[in-house]
């Protein structure tokens, strides 16, 4: 009965760590390279999940088409809302704070939108993993937890070949230490600012989909990137591995406190745990010591 | 700490930054009273030291010892109370601000204040006030801005910008006296005229000046001695006309062109 | 004439909380998404304090304002350190106005999602505009103060400010401190104004307005913010615009103004030297 229930929780909570991850990073390659919160990012998950939730309803797609056509559609909304919203402000070397406002502005108004013209209903997705399930001795383990984890392994794993191995992959990098030195070297900084924005709109697709298999779908729920946030800092801000440690362990733990001890408790707790990564180890556990060079 | 000591003096200094060893091993003295020079070339690590000594970085091995303290990883706000002050090389001024209120800001955190007091207005605060802004004038006027005192500093011309960040520094009233590249962008007579201010402002306010400088008629006129910096550790160390003939400094940095010797009074 | 009347009085407790976010923000630089959270901790302390324990309604305004500014610290010890950037205190911030909603609905004494009713109603025009005048006026000598010195110097730049002997940790948590006070009294008058308070009135899109107000007034002005805020409670009931609809021109005004005018409408000046200017042209033909 323990063992069953314990495995149970510790899939289901990498299964949401594993969204968690796909947020994180997300978060943290725009952070990373252009060096600024993207606190809109939680709407493009949740426009990604609307998106998908169209392709899904409306044209029946199959699950793989509803994933890439959700990916496609949150890159380009994130290239655009960077476009919009960022460039000018970037160009003129706007201190972070009015990029945070900006993108704080987008959030706001893309919630908003959705929820004055969509509606604020919550719609669900069509059961793609049906409520199949595993069972594993004493525990039934969901299908889609499964899938969700391995699909966000896979999709983080992708990226890091990508930015190892790939030219473009190697230019993010270089930009991530020196955006004019780049430039200088001769990168067009415009077109890879955008390869960035696209690639994390991507991982916001694909969250926003899993997001909405595993809950609902409705205009606020973008916030749950505050968790994402939270993890990003618990592994470390701005580096990506980190964004994958943080997002797994807190989602861990989270749904083991969720389980055994109490589910109103979780998000109480979360920020506890924030707390406590700030004031014991603000780096987080992969982070680096960066400071600003005068 | 006696007369003889130096005022400060830099032992071992190191700080990497990841895999590069930025400053390494780094040893110089500042003696009480004098103007002296950092030159070397770009990237030898000049204002990285400047950046150890104020606190913005923590060194990774070695000693800042300034009035009988290791300084080292220092607050920065710590330092600037003890009598160290610094200029930047990218100038930062609080460019919003009028030019009074820039050199007023540091005059106010050096002064005791109520804080219920201030949030009420009481006349005792506003004394104090009014008396601040005095000094910060009289400060302004040493170094003839007192005409742009209400402009915002943003919008002064590049050469006043400087002057106002020598203002806002000696508003700390500090022993020892940073200047990064204080001469960056100027023409020769703006230089001339930086070289007469810079050694009126050591008589007037009995202060040590260490300067980093690239305008090597700057740093040969009013410096002695000069220290010579490259790959983060020291070259050489001497009188200007000891630097002049020294063969190593010559290759690394000088060149070899003619320097023009003109007077700082000229 | 009533309905005229809570509008002015709804506007006036908006701008003490817009004040405090705009010390915070306006003139310290540093970004909130969450000051909901503090005019909520007034609400309820002064709340509860009145309809639990029948605390007189100045002391339990007073109490909830300390207990804001107490909270305040607990999210800002943490993030504020001179070494950490200030999206940590942003992300703090964010998860702490979930927590608090979370222990908010959970709690008996706050009674829970429904909310708490029944909340006399101490808030008059008369103390509102009091404590409206008397806030402008200790925000007016805090920044002209040395710790106002401080906090500006810190938004205009950082290390600059250190060199001109600014200690950034205190400066910092002290502006956020302020700043939390102000909106914990904005809290307490608002509890006792609508009668009512729940969790879901203190969320992300109650900070978001008064993000907004600061930005459109323009940030390093007390005057702008003000008026903005007031613009921002009256002109939508004017209108009668849904809730949902001013909150989509509340984003996208923040993003046209960031882009096009950062400086919003009298950024770093005030109505009063834009009038003297004013008239100094009009004097001088």
């Amino acid at each position: 009965m323990q063992a069953g229930l314990f495995l149970q929780t510790l899939i289901t909570g990498l299964s949401i760590g594993g969204i968690y991850a796909l947020m994180a990073v997300g978060y943290s390659l725009v952070f990373s390279v252009l060096n600024f919160s993207n606190f809109a990012h939680g709407a493009v998950i949740m426009l990604g999940a609307y998106a998908g939730l169209a392709l899904a309803t409306r044209l029946s797609l199959g699950f793989g088409l509803v994933l890439a056509g959700s990916i496609a559609a949150a890159g380009i909304i994130a290239v655009l809302n960077e476009r919009l919203a960022y460039s000018s402000l970037r160009k003129r070397k706007a201190p972070s704070l009015y990029l945070m406002i900006s993108a704080m502005g987008c959030a706001v108004f893309l919630e908003n939108l959705v929820y004055a013209t969509i509606g604020s209903r919550f719609y669900a997705f069509p059961e793609f993993f049906g409520r199949q399930v595993i069972n594993l001795g004493s525990s039934s383990i969901s299908l889609l937890d499964v899938a969700a984890f391995l699909f966000a392994l896979a999709a983080i794993l992708a990226l890091h070949l990508f930015i190892s191995r790939t030219r473009t992959g190697i230019a993010i990098r270089a930009g991530v230490s020196d955006m004019t030195m780049c430039s200088l070297m001769g990168v067009d900084l415009d077109r890879l600012i955008a390869i960035v924005f696209l690639l994390a709109g991507g991982f916001a697709g694909v969250a926003g989909v899993f997001l909405g298999i595993k809950y609902l779908v409705y205009p606020t729920m973008g916030w749950v990137t505050n968790k994402a946030y939270i993890a990003a800092v618990i592994g470390g801000l701005g580096s990506l591995p980190g964004a994958l440690a943080g997002g797994l362990i807190l989602g861990v733990v989270e749904t083991f406190v969720s389980t055994y001890v109490s589910s109103v408790i979780r998000d109480v707790f979360s920020f506890t745990l924030l707390i406590l990564f700030l004031v014991l180890r603000p780096n987080g556990l992969l982070g680096q010591d960066s400071e600003e060079k005068v | 700490m006696s007369p003889r000591d130096p005022l400060l003096s830099v032992k071992g200094l190191s700080r990497d930054f990841g895999g590069i060893r930025a400053v390494d091993s780094f040893t110089f003295d500042v003696r009480e009273g004098t103007i002296t020079g950092i030159i070397g070339p770009n990237g030898a690590g000049k204002t990285t030291v400047f950046n150890l000594v104020t606190g913005i970085y923590r060194p990774s091995a070695g000693s800042i010892m300034f009035c009988g303290e290791d300084i080292g990883g220092f607050r920065p706000d710590r330092i600037v109370r003890m009598g160290i002050a610094r200029t930047f090389q990218n100038i930062r001024l609080f460019n919003r601000r009028s030019c009074l209120e820039n050199v007023l800001t540091p005059l106010m955190q050096r002064e005791k204040f109520s804080f219920l007091g201030a949030l009420a207005g009481s006349p005792g605060n506003r004394n104090k006030d009014r008396k601040l802004r005095g000094r910060a004038l009289e400060l302004l006027s040493e170094l003839g801005l007192e005409r742009h005192a209400s402009c915002q500093a943003g919008t002064l011309p590049y050469g006043l910008q400087r002057k106002l960040e020598i203002a806002r520094a000696l508003a700390t009233e500090p022993s020892l006296l940073l200047l990064d590249e204080p001469a960056a962008g100027m023409n020769p007579e703006e230089t001339r005229s930086l070289a007469r201010l810079i050694s009126e402002v050591r008589e007037k306010f009995q202060i040590t000046i260490l300067l980093i400088e690239h305008h090597m008629d700057l740093v040969m006129n009013i410096c002695s001695p000069v220290i010579v910096m490259n790959f983060g550790t020291l070259l050489a160390t001497g009188t200007p006309g000891e630097i002049r003939e020294n063969q190593a400094v010559v290759d690394a940095y000088l060149g070899k062109g003619k320097i023009k010797n003109e007077r700082a009074a000229g | 004439m009533d309905y005229i009347l809570s509008i002015v009085i709804l506007a006036c407790i908006n701008m003490i909380a817009v004040l405090g976010l705009s010390i915070f923000t306006g003139f310290t630089g540093l970004f909130s998404l969450g000051h909901a959270a503090f005019v909520a901790v007034g609400a309820y302390t002064s709340a509860i304090l009145t309809y639990y324990y029948e605390v007189p309604f100045i002391l339990a305004l007073a109490a909830g304002a300390a207990a804001a500014g107490a909270v305040s610290l607990i999210i800002g010890i943490p993030t504020l350190r001179a070494k950490l950037r200030s999206d940590y205190f942003a992300i703090a911030i964010l998860g702490f106005g979930e927590a608090l909603r979370v222990l908010l609905e959970n709690f008996e004494i706050t009674n829970g999602a429904r909310g708490l009713p029944g909340i006399e109603s101490f808030t008059t025009l008369p103390i509102v505009l009091v404590c409206l005048t008397a806030g402008v006026f200790v925000a007016r000598n805090f920044l002209r103060s040395r710790w106002g010195a401080a906090c500006i110097a810190i938004r205009e730049d950082p290390v600059a400010a250190e060199m001109a002997g600014v200690r950034l940790f205190r400066t910092r948590l002290l502006s956020l401190v302020v700043s939390a006070v102000y909106c914990g009294l904005s809290g307490g008058l608002l509890a006792h104004f609508l009668s009512f308070i729940q969790p879901v009135m203190f969320t992300l899109l109650q900070s978001t307005q008064l993000l907004a107000a600061v930005i459109a007034g323009g940030m390093g002005s007390i005057s702008g913010p003000l008026i903005a805020s007031f613009v921002f409670i009256a002109l939508p009931e004017a209108l009668r615009v849904a809730q949902m609809w001013r909150l989509v021109a509340y984003g996208l005004l923040l993003v046209l103004i960031m882009v096009y005018r950062p400086q919003g409408l009298m950024g770093y000046s005030e109505l009063s030297t834009l009038i003297s200017r004013i008239l100094k042209r009009g004097e001088a033909r």
